[in-house]
């Protein structure tokens, strides 16, 4: 057995992280009330509170948080499909790497906000073009670590799966892809992680009327409320925070191994 | 199953024009049930030899053939009848120890059920009860070690082809893996070609040890290894042993001095 981490985090240390945030907080509010801020330029959190827990009653926090998360699910599926799906064929057929692959290195570092407008032009302000731009954008990520992940599988398992009897089509299924795993699994990270912020980002842009938290967001800092922002960034670090978790934590049922790959 | 090499030679295109000359005419017969240690210092090409003979490699010349002895005009198709022990074990770490062992048999397309069967009775004989669902990254490096045995022996082919398999071992587990192979040689008598740096190693396990020269890799010599079997550790300070020792020795610290100087040039040619 290589070694592992015996000793168990102590009851301080566990505490630790949870009692600076409490003392971050008691220190915002104080330092706001004792200096008189005016709660239009940084509201203490109590005031923050209370309007989070205003937009959760009068259901507004519901709506918009459901409409952008359901964005947000759309585009990343659409993207990790078409993603995984182009960088696996990247990997496993030469001819569509090198089809591919101008294209990719041509629209990878685009900053996707760019296309905002384009889009816009063509789709208008509805829901297809915040999927299609956050999908467009988590599906670069996505396809530029699938095929790394094909192509970078160990060539000594291929040959020792070759030697075991395997042929091309057994070497490519049961150890091109899952080796390649690891290796997707990053990429849907990093795809979710830009999914998130392309539909927050793109729903800022669409006017009244719409729902969202970007659309929540950019209207509550237009009439200065500046509470509603705050309760609203709380909202969405709080959800990015569970979606990432949940990614990783569905990372550790799929792929158990990938936690002891340095020691294989 | 004979191992007839003839002429092997394996030419690798070099980096700067200069093409690396890795084996040069080897030829040698592995007769059937017998223990061959291939001894020789790195980038003698030992490694590549038993890959040829295992259909893993390509020979730029030259022929391998395996025989039947009591068929020996009809020539097998090379990996048919070996299987390799690496020495990077080369485990699936995403499949458990008894989905690793049965590989081989899940390729054949042999029912679940019957491969598990299998795998279990061998995982159980290498003695790793208890250990069939776990993944390798949770083993220790003795432990994986006989998970790739016993993925090679689920097959049971005639040849088994060991490329430094116990090289990253310990040395306390390198032993223990040593008498486990000698246990399974005795009970199944297959052809082995055992790939080793270790010259105490070659001659404890070998019926013969062909010493090979540094690049171009040759053969130097064959040392025929007369220690009866079963063979034991305890041989080691026989004095039988150590007239082998010194003779291996000998002929291989010239080599070692040859490869290391050859290793030193192709530093500075870089």
């Amino acid at each position: 057995m290589t070694a592992r981490r015996t000793n168990a985090p102590g009851l301080f240390e566990r505490l630790l992280p949870t009692l600076v945030i409490v003392v971050f907080i008691i220190g915002w509010e104080l330092f706001v009330r004792w200096r008189g801020i005016a709660p239009i330029f940084l509201p203490p959190p109590s005031q923050i509170a209370k309007y989070f827990m205003r937009m959760v009653m009068d259901g507004s926090l519901g709506l918009n948080l459901g409409a952008t998360l359901l964005r947000i699910f759309v585009g990343f599926a659409i993207a990790a499909v078409a993603g995984v799906a182009l960088g696996v064929l990247m990997g496993m057929s030469r001819l569509a790497a090198r089809v591919a692959d101008p294209w990719i290195a041509a629209l990878y570092p685009l900053p996707k906000i760019a296309l905002i407008p384009l889009l816009v032009i063509w789709l208008g302000t509805g829901e297809a073009y915040k999927i299609v731009i956050s999908a467009i954008t988590a599906f670069f990520p996505i396809v530029i670590s699938s095929y790394a992940g094909i192509r970078q599988a160990d060539r000594g398992l291929i040959k020792a799966a070759e030697d075991l009897g395997a042929n091309r089509r057994q070497i490519q299924m049961k150890v091109v892809i899952p080796s390649a795993i690891p290796s997707i699994f990053a990429g849907l990270h990093l795809g979710m992680g830009v999914t998130i912020i392309l539909v927050v980002a793109a729903e800022m842009i669409g006017g009244a009327g719409h729902l969202g938290m970007g659309n929540l967001l950019i209207t509550a800092g237009q009439v200065m409320e500046t509470e509603k922002v705050f309760a609203s960034l709380v909202v969405l670090a709080v959800v990015g925070a569970v979606v990432i978790k949940s990614q990783q934590w569905i990372d550790r049922k799929v792929a158990p191994w990938m936690t002891s790959r340095d020691e294989h | 199953m004979d191992v007839i090499a003839e002429d092997v030679t394996q030419i690798w295109p070099g980096r700067h024009g200069a093409d690396v000359v890795a084996l040069d005419r080897f030829s040698h017969r592995f007769a059937s049930g017998r223990f061959s240690c291939l001894l020789g210092p790195s980038g003698c090409g030992k490694s590549t030899l038993v890959q040829i003979v295992g259909g893993l490699e390509q020979a730029t010349s030259g022929t391998v053939r395996i025989v039947d002895p009591k068929r020996p005009d009809a020539a097998r198709p090379l990996g048919a009848d070996s299987v390799m022990v690496w020495q990077h074990l080369n485990l699936f770490p995403w499949r458990s120890v008894v989905d690793n062992v049965a590989f081989g048999l899940e390729m054949q397309g042999v029912p679940k059920q019957q491969r598990h069967e299998r795998a279990r009775a061998l995982v159980a004989s290498v003695g790793l009860r208890g250990f069939e669902n776990h993944l390798p990254g949770h083993l220790s490096g003795g432990m994986r070690q006989r998970v790739a045995l016993a993925r090679a022996l689920i097959l049971e082919r005639p040849i088994l082809l060991m490329d430094e398999p116990f090289g990253a071992l310990d040395a306390q587990t390198k032993i223990v893996m040593q008498e486990e192979l000698l246990r399974i040689f005795d009970e199944t008598k297959k052809t082995i070609l055992f790939v080793t740096h270790a010259i105490e190693e070659a001659i404890l396990l070998g019926d013969e040890v062909i010493v090979m020269t540094a690049r171009p890799g040759r053969i130097k010599e064959v040392i025929k290894v007369d220690l009866p079997r079963p063979r034991s550790l305890e041989m080691v300070s026989s004095k039988a042993f150590g007239e082998l020792f010194d003779r291996a020795f000998h002929l291989i610290r010239e080599e070692v001095m040859t490869s290391m100087a050859q290793q030193a040039e192709a530093l500075e040619a870089q």
